[in-house]
């Protein structure tokens, strides 16, 4: 199993490799991309991109000597049909200078790529959100190599598609930013925080109502408006773990927000061959943080350590398993640890 | 990297317009079964108050009624509502639909026994490339309708301007989708009309097109909050359980504060966005033009 990390500067690759990243994904805005098509989004993300080919080029040059991987996002869930041409071009110039993949969700840039740029493999992003078996063999005939799946899935669907197509490779996320609706399905634009930022936690004002159609819908009655009001309180608290919890880090330095570290040695034994970080907006240290901490874990899965022992070890690791207990922080919450300690410390840091 | 847009196909300028009604609650069969037919009253009548939010054209009566969820795994009706649907439509003469997800791979067997029940000719409205394959393979004679989870488009309400949305145009038209498309044997294409929309946003798509309204979908997850209302960790807020079908008793509506922005619900694991009434507007000018062939009425 490999480690799959973003990086959004040259300097990154590195440090990244050098802690344990075998696979790096960036971003690049081409200099007249903007001028031609009045519009950044090469990728999904306008920010964290590299600045220009010469980048990308230092970037492969640097991870190529390191025995790194590069994978290029040209994953924008829909491009319009003005930019195909455009964007098989930036794929076939990644593939000359030594690019080993794009990572990619728009079905016609996939069958472009593959049709014109042959030997750049195409990893079918999460954005597409292929989470079956048969959508997987669906894009293998495209001509895709690899499926990145989206963020909620299962660890035993995950081993239903990698032993239904073991050619396939799987990669699935094990860090980071977590969004509330699926990539593939949420057709809004992160706006700047000013104007709302993400919709997932805009502030929307929100009141339940009953969904008669006769009457338009009325409130609910009373106890099942306390339900839904204690559901809406553990949603939000849900929330501040899908973000990051609050955006913030463990005292060791070790990002928090979902993650799916004890679940490696399920997702290891499912036959995932890649682990993503998530983040390319990310900080640096942040993303060197990140390897360093899903590497310490593949050494242990690596050095063939029991199953338990390496969960224990992977929820220790930021020092406070009170997070892991609350079971909000998790990608594949149905493997989490139930061997760790209470969940007040969870409860109380998230009670504002 | 493009090829040549077709002719627009008879059925893409055939009058008067089809107008189907897409039902996502089973138990709500009963209701509809009291009717020995339906008329574009009894469609919209469904909507509540939404009804002032959809323009239908004159001689709009209703050709197709849909069955199922677009948007949850959980919403698949059982065989025995689709049979039910199934011989309701053969009273009522219109053409039965049955609505899917994006699939688990779980959710195949449950879907190969729904979708073994449809007689010939039957639409399969599908949201998932996976379920494309399924009923080419297996059900060729049922019509698959490519439904608005794979019409890629972008739906963002809080959209300060029309320039915002210029900035993400959609590739309906791409060659390579139409290839797609048809190389999986769908033969239509059901879509949202977006805000900041314009009536030619439909123009030139190789496929005959249905609207869906008078509500579009922003957004939807796996996740739901609604959905875990009766679970605890680690199922709560996580993939892959049962629920209760909670979304099918409650919703929440609402805005955000200090916005004029138009009316946005969430049902379930979905957001939607209600049609104003200058996009019901524009959805039957589109008509008019024959960019849209259908309008799909349902609710959030």
């Amino acid at each position: 199993m490999k480690i799959t990390a973003p990086i959004s500067t040259p300097a990154e690759v590195e440090p990244l490799v050098r802690a344990g990243a075998r696979e790096l994904y960036c971003g690049v805005v081409p200099p007249d991309w903007i001028q031609r098509f009045n519009t950044s989004g090469v990728n999904r993300r306008v920010f964290g991109n590299l600045n220009g080919y010469a980048d990308l080029e230092r970037v492969v040059d640097k991870a190529t000597a390191l025995d790194a991987e590069v994978f290029l996002v040209l994953n924008a869930q829909q491009y319009g049909e003005q930019h195909l041409d455009a964007l098989t071009e930036i794929g076939a110039r990644f593939r000359s200078i030594g690019g080993k993949a794009a990572i990619v969700a728009d079905i016609s840039l996939i069958a472009s790529l593959a049709a014109n740029v042959p030997d750049l493999d195409i990893h079918v992003s999460s954005v597409a959100t292929c989470r079956n078996v048969e959508s997987a063999r669906f894009f293998a005939a495209l001509g895709a190599n690899r499926i990145i799946l989206p963020r909620d899935v299962t660890v035993a669907e995950i081993g239903t598609i990698t032993q239904a197509l073991p050619e396939l490779d799987v990669e699935a996320f094990v860090l980071n930013d977590g969004c509330v609706f699926e990539e593939g399905t949420c057709h809004t634009v992160h706006l700047p925080m000013n104007k709302g930022g993400p919709i997932c936690i805009d502030n929307y004002q929100f009141e339940y109502r009953t969904t008669e159609r006769a009457t338009g819908g009325g409130k609910p009655q009373e106890r099942a408006l306390r339900r839904l009001e204690q559901n809406d309180l553990d949603y939000k608290r849900w929330l501040w773990y899908r973000f990051g919890n609050g955006f913030s880090v463990a005292s060791n330095g070790y990002p928090w927000g979902p993650c799916g570290l004890c679940a490696m040695p399920a997702t290891h034994a499912a036959g995932v061959h890649s682990v993503k970080i998530a983040g390319r907006e990310g900080a640096s240290e942040r993303k060197i943080k990140s390897v360093e901490l899903v590497a310490r874990v593949l050494e242990r899965i690596q050095a063939g350590e029991p199953e338990h022992r390496v969960r224990e070890f992977a929820v220790g690791l930021r020092d406070a398993p009170s997070h892991c207990a609350s079971g909000y922080m998790c990608y594949y919450p149905e493997v989490r640890s139930r061997q760790t300690t209470g969940d007040a410390e969870g409860k109380l840091l998230t009670a504002v | 990297m493009t090829s040549t847009p077709r002719t627009p196909t008879p059925e893409s300028v055939t009058r008067p317009i089809e107008l189907g009604f897409a039902l996502v609650d089973e138990r709500e069969l009963a209701a509809f079964a009291r009717h020995d037919r339906l008329t574009r009253d009894d469609y919209l009548d469904q909507l509540g108050e939404a009804r002032d939010c959809v323009t239908l054209p004159e001689d709009a009566e209703p050709t197709h009624f849909f069955l199922g969820s677009e948007f949850c795994e959980h919403l698949l009706p059982s065989v025995e509502s689709v049979d039910r649907a199934v011989v309701l439509c053969e009273r009522w003469g219109l053409t039965f639909g049955l609505v899917t997800p994006i699939a688990c791979d779980g959710l195949f067997d449950p879907l190969r026994a729904a979708l073994a029940r449809l007689p010939a000719g039957s639409e399969v409205t599908i949201n998932d490339w996976g379920v494309a394959r399924l009923v080419q393979r297996e059900f060729p004679a049922l019509r698959p309708v490519a439904g608005r989870l794979l019409g890629k488009m972008l739906k963002d309400p809080r959209l300060p301007s029309a320039t915002w949305a210029r900035m993400y145009p959609n590739g309906l038209r791409a060659g390579p989708f139409r290839d797609i498309l048809d190389g999986l044997g769908i033969g239509r294409l059901e879509l949202d009309f977006p805000p900041f929309g314009a009536a030619d946003m439909y123009a030139g798509i190789d496929f005959p097109i249905g609207v869906r309204a008078p509500y579009g979908y922003i957004a939807k997850g796996r996740i739901c909050k609604l959905g875990s209302l009766s679970l605890d960790t680690p199922e709560k807020f996580s993939p892959g359980h049962q629920c209760r079908r909670e979304c099918l008793g409650f919703n929440e509506v609402g805005a955000r504060p200090g916005t004029h922005e138009l009316p946005t619900s969430q049902r379930g694991n979905t957001m939607y966005y209600r049609h104003a009434k200058g996009m019901a507007t524009a959805v039957a000018e589109a008509v008019n033009n024959g960019w849209v062939s259908r309008i799909v009425l349902s609710g959030a």
